[in-house]
Parts: C-alpha cells; structure tokens; sequence
C-alpha cells in the first residue's frame, strides 16, 4: 500500500476573525480526479490554494508523494513545478503569445532550451487543441480558447497533480464545453486532477471521488454514484437539492 | 528555502492589487507639524500686515536664537569629550547650530511665502475660471472652437512657463498698463511685476487644468448625458446638472497635482523681480552668504506648502466622494 | 558676443540663429541626460516602493516626496552652492534635473507595476518561478508598455524645465535668448522670445509624435494596452 500523491493533516486557515478551513484532512492518490463540490465560501478555493502554498495554512500539514511540503525550509519553487494550477481568471501572460506563455515555465523554471521548449510547447497545445493558435495573444483569444492556453501552460510543466480552481466560472455558458472536454480527456489519460468546480456534469462522469466543503470541514465524500445519488449527510443531501432545483428552474 | 509570504492578501477570493499607501502623508505627526507650520505663518502675517509689527518687530523672529544657540554648543561640547562616540551628538549639534542660525530668517521668508501664497491661490482661482469653458470647448464644441481651444492648450502646455513669463514680462506692453492702474504697488497691492507673474500663471495653468477636467468628461460615461437629456434639460443644462458634478470629483487627483506644481513653479516670478519666498532667500543669501541655511530652509517652507496642499486636497476629496463614483468610491 | 548695427528685430534674430542652435543643442543633451539619470534612479526606485519592505522602502518614499515637492529652481541653487555638486553648470542642472526626473518616473512604474494585475504573479509564481525571476519576466515587461504614455508626459516636463538651469547661467536655449535681448538689441524682446518659445514648441510636438509611434509599435495586437 503505497503513499498517498497528496495529504492533507487536519488543516486550518483562518483570514482575521474568520475560519475558513476547520480541520481539513483528506487524500488523494496517483490517478485520482477528486472533485470539491459546496456552497461559496466553503473554503474550496482556499483549500486548493493551499496546497501550492499561493496560501499558507495556520496550521496542520501537506504532504506531497510523503514529504511534508507545508515546512518552513521547503522549496516552495520546487513544489509548484510538481503541482500545476489552473486559475478561474485565466492569468495569461498578456504580453506573451499562447506559445510563449506556454513556454515560459518550460525555459526559465526547467531550463530548457529555446527550440526544444518550442517543441514540447506545440505538443500540449495540440493537446487542448490549439494548435493553430499558438502565435495568438491572450487578448485575440475567446474565454474557452484561454482557459485551454492556461490548462496547457500547466501541463507542460509536466505536474504530479494539476489543481483546478473553477476553470469554467468565468466562461459564457457556450464555451463550457471546449474546456470540459479537455478536462474529460485529461482524466481519461490518468492526469492526477483536484478539480473545485460546479460542473456536475464532469464531476458525475469523470471523477473518481467527489468531496463536500462546507463551512470548512469536509462533510462527507464518496464516489460520483455514492454522493449523488445516496448521500449520508443532511447538508449534503440539501445542499444537492439546491443544485438540483436550481438546475430544473434556470 | 525561506517560505513565502501569502501571494494576495484577502480572503476567500483571493485576488486583490496590492495598493500601497505612501506613508509621509498619512502620518499624525505630519498634520502636527503643518498645523504649527501654519499657525505660526498667521501670527507672523497678522503681526506685520495688520498689527504693524506690535507683537515683534517686523524682521524679528519671535522665537529666541540665544537657548538654541547655546544648546548647539553645549552639545558640540559633549560630543567632543566623548571622542568617536560622540558622532551622533555631533551631528545633533550641526543640526541645532543650522535652527539657530536660520531662525533670524524666518521673519522676512514669511513676507515671501505670503507673496508664494497670493501668487499661487491666484493662479489657479483664475485659471480654474478660464479652464472649465475652455475643457468644455474641447469636449462639447464644434469643430472650430475645438481647434481653438487646443490651439491654446497645445501652445501653453508645450511651451515653458519660464519663457511664457520672459513674453510677458519683457515681450509685451503688460506691465505697462499694470504699472498705469490705480493702487498697483501701493499698501497691501503688490507691483506690477506680481500681477505679471498672475496673468502668466493663470494662462498658464488654465491649459493645465483644461487638460486635467477634460479627460474628466471624457471619464463620465455618454450615457449620464443621454439620461439627462431623454428627461427634457438641455445640452447645456445636462452638461451642468449632471456632467460636470461627476466629471469635477474626478479631476480631483489631477487638479491637486495642478496645484503642487503652481506652489513650486511661483518659484520662477523670482526671475521677474517678484519677491516671492525663492527671491526673498536668494535676496539674504546674496547680503549674508548664508545660502546653506536659506535654501534649505526655502526649501522646507515649500516642503511644508506642498504637504499642506496634499492634505487639503485629501479632506476635499473625502468630503465631496459618492460611493461608487471617482478613485475613492470605487 | 558679436557687435550688431542697428537692424530690424527680425534680422536681428535670424542673424542670431546660430547662437540658438548652440542654445538648442545645449537643451536637448541636457533633457537627454536628465531623462536617463531619472530613469536609472527612478525606476529601481519605484521597484522598491512597490516590493520592498521596511527601512529600504520608506527612505525612498520620504526621499521621493521631498523631491518632489521642492521646486526645481530650488534644487539647483541647493545643489550649485551648498552641495557643490560639480563647477560645471551642465552636470549641476543634469543631476538636479535628474533626481526631480527620478522621483516623478519612480511614480509611474511604481503606479504601472502595481496596475499589472496580481493574478499575472500568482500564475508565474504557481509554475515555479521564484518571486525574482516572475517579477522579472512577467510583471516588468507589461509594466514597462503601461509606463510610456506617463514616460512621455515627463519627457516634455524635464525638456521644458531645463529653460530653469538659467539661474546658473548654463548656456542654454532660454538663455541664449535672455542674453540676446539684455545683450543685444532689447527692442527684439517679442522677436527674441517667440522664437524661442516655437523652438520649444517644435521640440515637444516632435518628441511626443516620436514616443507616440513608440508606444504604437509596443503595443501588444489585440486591442488591449498589456
């Protein structure tokens, strides 16, 4: 029985007066797509953002691949080579084409040289589909097109686990889909993925566990079969009638 | 490796511009040392305007040179028996020696601040009155007064205040006629060569300040004048009742930056004979050759103006802010 | 000092034409040298007023405000007769020039810096680049096209305020026309002076449209300053 890829010990984080983690201890193996589901301000951002330490935890522990990586002496540099993000608001590099912001990571943190950047950059755009894109800037692309660039932008870096903080929150309805296909695929070539999202859709048929935030503490989790359709919890079972209604009015 | 600091500083969003405060005008103890900046200026006006010098003698300093002086050299004593340690006492002599023998000076800069004052308020009063219909010309007007308007601008921004003052002053017959007016020179009205300085510094900061309004309008969105109008008020009246109230809040950081530049620049009457604060220390400085002190201390009057300037535009625009509206609303 | 007969005004300055160009070329390498000691000082200075924490960060902010706020007229006298900065009056005015040039461009790419939105450092930093490197390669880049327009302004302020260096008798533009008309023939104030101040003209008309076609050609396609 191997390590878990990620652990997370009984974590807490508060902003100020207000507790936003409360005991948070979870864990994930290497393959797994672990879906966050739960209502706003559950702390699911914060909990992703946590573990590439963009946010640092008040106290408990992270362990990636058994190492403890929420130490005072880890190189927090090394740890986001091997932990991947994709943001909600994109965070292209403006000034850098699709090529170049793919390549950025892969020349200046890797070390690798120009051409064979270059390379490896057209493979992961293929890979999202953008091929033909590669010399466009962030401004001349859709929100779909953008989301892609910055889920290739995280692949290239070649990550244990790739994070994803809402990818589709920010996109019109109509260009969802581009990005959850991706998604879908990359689950499909066992990519480790930490997905926070509202997306049910993927989240019923791509992942391997869901977990349910609430007020900062998991409340439960279980397989996509499990959760949806026999939830243990009262929280979680309102919670999913929300959605459900939701989903049934708009 | 060391760990880093948290990336963004708020909360479960996560995503804020980290923006940082400059710290010197926030500070308690600045807003001390204008308030005493200040007081002190009134008592000393009011003793030479209008009490004809009967608290002290006009060019007398009220505060006593001789406790100071004698503190100087008492610490200058201490520093010299304690050898190296005594560096920094020293060093706290030369700075007591330099209060002591500015504060001889305080009384005649004061006539030049008060002058500096006159000069500046001046200035941007008037060109304030002539910026707003020539802001408007640029945004509202038809293409000939347009053209005009930034005709004028183009030509006042791009060229130097220095050599707008040498037009006017050796170029043209102004101050002439100044010189003809009743009362010019006389009493409490300054010379000619002030109200030169005035004419030049109004025109001057007009284009400056048509600039800094009309990109002010130009931030109102159309639509406010649309509404205006769809309700029956006239081009006109829309652009007063509605434009100009929001457009006015927003000119507040570039206006203030107006005024800072007017409060150094009077610095440049001086080379018109005007006495302002800059003449009055270059005057003594010539006579005395204490050009250390006076600058310095010209220097830190100006300090004191501009930082007085800041804090005004400050409360000026905490007190006219709506929520939602102009830098500090959003 | 040449010796002129009585002639008409505008003879008079057409036959001074190359005492002004010698004042004109005075007045542009000086703005030259200004701008770039200003930028050398200016822009570490705003780096540090933007990422620097502690004692480093509030000498710089209090050394920024007081250059600021003292006028250039006065910094040049401090710095010609207290400081002694240098006996010549061309390297006097271009570090007086300079330090007032470098405590304005510390505000705009401190102003700029910060514009870059935050999210364009976290994605640098989330690959791996250490907090240097991304402020390096990501932050800088798109600071420095959101600085030109404000780059711009200040180039045609220092062009404008080396007519100021006059006070130490620096031989230039404005000057040159001072003395012309206390020197020469003091009926050609007007002439005299409008020359010089279209002279001005000129030069900041032609810098703007320069830094104009600059900031088109940074400009990243799409629309969108960076």
């Amino acid at each position: 029985m191997s390590d878990p890829l990620l652990r997370l010990d009984d974590v807490y984080k508060s902003y100020g007066d207000e507790r936003v983690l409360s005991g948070v201890s979870f864990e994930m193996d290497t393959g797994d797509v672990d879906v966050v589901i739960g209502p706003s301000g559950s702390g699911k951002s914060t909990m992703l953002r946590c573990v590439n330490r963009l946010t640092e935890i008040d106290s408990g522990a992270i362990y990636l691949d058994g190492e403890c990586v929420t130490d005072a002496d880890t190189d927090v540099n090394e740890l986001r080579k091997q932990v991947g993000m994709v943001f909600q608001d994109f965070n292209l590099f403006a000034h850098l084409t699709a090529l170049g912001n793919v390549t950025l990571g892969l020349r200046k943190v890797r070390g690798m040289e120009k051409s064979a950047a270059r390379e490896k950059g057209y493979e992961h755009l293929e890979q999202v589909g953008l091929l033909d894109q590669a010399d466009s800037y962030p401004a001349e692309l859709s929100g779909g097109q953008k989301q892609r660039v910055g889920i290739a932008q995280a692949l290239a870096m070649d990550p244990e686990l790739l994070l994803f903080d809402e990818p589709t929150s920010a996109l019109d309805p109509e260009l969802v889909g581009e990005v959850v296909d991706v998604m879908r695929d990359l689950a499909a070539e066992g990519i480790t993925m930490l997905v926070v999202s509202h997306e049910m859709g993927f989240a019923r048929s791509a992942a391997s566990d869901i977990v349910f935030l609430d007020g900062g503490e998991i409340v439960e989790h279980g397989p996509p079969e499990q959760l949806f359709e026999n939830p243990r919890a009262d929280r979680t079972r309102e919670f999913l009638g929300r959605l459900r209604t939701e989903h049934e009015e708009g | 490796m060391g760990a880093e600091t948290q990336e963004s500083a708020s909360a479960a969003d996560g995503r804020s511009v980290r923006a940082r405060a400059t710290g010197l005008t926030d500070q308690p103890l600045t807003a001390f040392a204008v308030a005493v900046f200040w007081a002190w200026l009134v008592v000393r006006w009011t003793n030479d305007f209008l009490l004809g010098g009967s608290l002290a003698p006009r060019g007398t300093s009220f505060f006593p040179t001789a406790p100071i002086e004698f503190a100087a050299t008492t610490l200058s004593g201490v520093a010299a028996d304690l050898g190296v340690f005594g560096l920094p006492f020293q060093w706290l002599a030369g700075l007591v020696g330099f209060v002591a023998a500015s504060i001889p000076y305080l009384p005649e800069l004061a006539t030049g601040v008060w002058a500096t004052v006159l000069l500046t308020v001046a200035g941007i009063a008037f060109g304030f009155v002539i910026a707003v219909p020539l802001s408007i010309a640029r945004v509202y007007g038809g293409s000939v007064t347009r053209s005009l308007a930034l005709g004028y601008t183009e030509l006042f921004r791009g060229t130097p205040l220095l050599a707008q003052l040498f037009v006017l002053y050796f170029a043209t017959p102004l101050s002439i006629y100044i010189r003809e007016l009743p009362a010019v020179g006389t009493g409490f009205v300054p010379a000619q060569a002030f109200w030169v300085a005035v004419v030049a510094f109004t025109l001057n900061s007009a284009a400056y300040q048509s600039e800094y309004i009309r990109s002010a309008l130009n931030s109102v969105p159309e639509g406010q004048l649309t509404a205006a109008r769809s309700i029956g008020l006239s081009k006109v009246e829309g652009i007063r009742y509605v434009v100009l109230p929001q457009g006015l809040r927003y000119a507040i950081p570039g206006w203030s930056n107006e005024l800072v530049y007017l409060i150094k620049y009077s610095s440049l009457a001086s080379f018109i004979t005007v006495r302002e604060l800059f003449e009055q220390a270059d005057a003594i400085a010539s006579e005395t050759y204490r050009y250390t002190e006076l600058f310095v201390l010209a220097g830190l009057l100006y300090l004191a103006l501009v930082v007085s300037a800041s804090l005004l535009m400050d409360a000026v625009e905490r007190y006219v802010a709506i929520p939602g509206l102009g830098a500090s609303g959003r | 000092m040449h010796a002129f007969p009585l002639q008409s005004d505008w003879a008079f300055v057409l036959g001074s034409l190359d005492l002004l160009f010698e004042g004109l070329v005075v007045t542009v390498a000086l703005t030259a040298a200004s701008i770039a000691l200003g930028f050398l000082l200016g822009f570490p200075a705003g780096a540090v007023e933007v990422y620097g924490r502690g004692p480093l960060a509030r000498v710089v902010e209090t050394a920024g405000v007081v250059l600021r706020g003292t006028p250039l007229l006065v910094i040049i006298i401090i710095l010609f007769f207290v400081v002694s900065v240098s006996s010549s009056a061309f390297v006097t005015a271009a570090v007086a020039l300079g330090l007032r040039s470098g405590a304005y461009q510390s505000q705009i790419f401190r102003g700029a810096l910060q514009s870059v939105d935050e999210g364009q450092l976290e994605a640098a930093r989330s690959i791996g680049m250490g907090r240097l490197q991304a402020i390096r390669h990501v932050v800088v880049p798109q600071a420095l096209r959101r600085s030109v327009p404000g780059f711009q302004n200040e180039f045609t302020i220092v062009l404008k305020d080396t007519s100021i260096a006059i006070v130490i008798g620096l031989g230039e533009l404005l000057t040159v026309g001072q003395n012309l008309y206390q020197g020469g023939q003091s009926t050609a104030a007007l002439e005299i002076f409008l020359t010089v101040s279209l002279i001005y003209f000129v030069l900041t008309f032609t810098t703007n449209r320069t830094l104009d076609y600059v900031d088109d050609y940074f400009t990243i396609p799409g629309g969108e300053q960076a």
